[in-house]
């Protein structure tokens, strides 16, 4: 990978990813539990999960317990293959030799 | 823009360190449940016992209820990602079961005081264990707290032990449940 994936490539995506990429596959956390993890605000978390669900990383499920709306989240294969394009991308950096 | 090597590497970092809360948060979920049984389980037997403790003879049921509600909570929880979970479940209890009959039969409690501190001081390293190995400080924490009112009651407290048990031990453990549950 030469240039970083620019979907990922934003601090609050990225933490979004990392949060959703540590729950076993097909697991999914609700948005309130999500914003305590990458401690965003809802408008801003929002707004980065519907850039990552057009982008094919997130899948995002709507619906009611009760009363309550409920929104949940997980990762994709496509988005878990990314995330992992992404870290190696990382790892490239900072394994490379340095030339001073 | 591409990124410097420190720049990379403080993005592995905070990818490591989400992750890790992550991780974190979703085993407290599947923790808190289990603590807020057990500490109705204990509030129950103990409370009984304080009452009369002839009434000790309720405590094979409600440990039984407890593993059945444990059990109904691990196959409601259940996910493609934690199948596995429901047989290392049982086969936990099974391995602790055999520890506690075998620790009895070689070591027989002298009397109804010990064998009171010695389940919840098992918990209390259970939940220890399972805290330093997955990292999850709330529930190494709730492991000493647990411990730590234990023998607390017992030595400060022993002609009120089992109404302690009852309301710390019962009581802390589904506060601790309701605390892992808030992540």
């Amino acid at each position: 990978m030469d240039q970083p994936d620019p979907t990922i490539h934003q601090t609050v995506r990225l933490k979004i990813m990392a949060a959703l990429k540590a729950l076993p596959a097909g697991e999914a956390i609700e948005f309130m539990r999500l914003k305590a993890l990458v401690a965003a605000t809802e408008g801003n978390l929002g707004a980065h999960i519907g850039t990552l669900e057009n982008a094919g990383y997130v899948d995002v499920e709507k619906d009611f317990v009760g009363k309550r709306p409920r929104t949940r989240l997980c990762l994709t294969k496509t988005g878990r293959r990314a995330l992992e394009d992404y870290v190696g991308y990382l790892r490239e950096i900072v394994d490379a030799p340095q030339s001073n | 823009m591409p990124l410097n090597p420190s720049e990379a590497a403080d993005a592995l970092r905070d990818i490591a360190r989400t992750e890790r809360r992550s991780s974190s948060a979703y085993g407290y979920r599947l923790a808190s449940p289990h603590l807020i049984l057990w500490g109705v389980v204990w509030a129950a037997g103990y409370g009984a016992m304080s009452v009369d403790p002839k009434w000790s003879v309720f405590w094979p049921a409600l440990s039984l209820a407890g593993v059945a509600g444990s059990f109904l909570i691990g196959w409601r929880m259940r996910s493609a990602g934690n199948a596995a979970f429901e047989w290392r479940y049982a086969a936990t209890l099974v391995a602790v079961f055999v520890f506690i009959a075998a620790i009895f039969a070689i070591m027989p409690p002298k009397n109804d005081l010990q064998i009171s501190a010695f389940f919840p001081l098992l918990t209390a390293l259970l939940y220890a264990l399972v805290g330093i190995w997955t990292r999850g400080l709330r529930m190494l924490v709730a492991g000493f707290a647990i411990a730590a009112l234990t023998v607390a009651g017992y030595f400060c407290f022993p002609t009120h032990f089992l109404p302690w048990m009852a309301v710390v031990g019962g009581g802390g453990l589904i506060l601790g449940g309701i605390w892992l549950r808030s992540v």
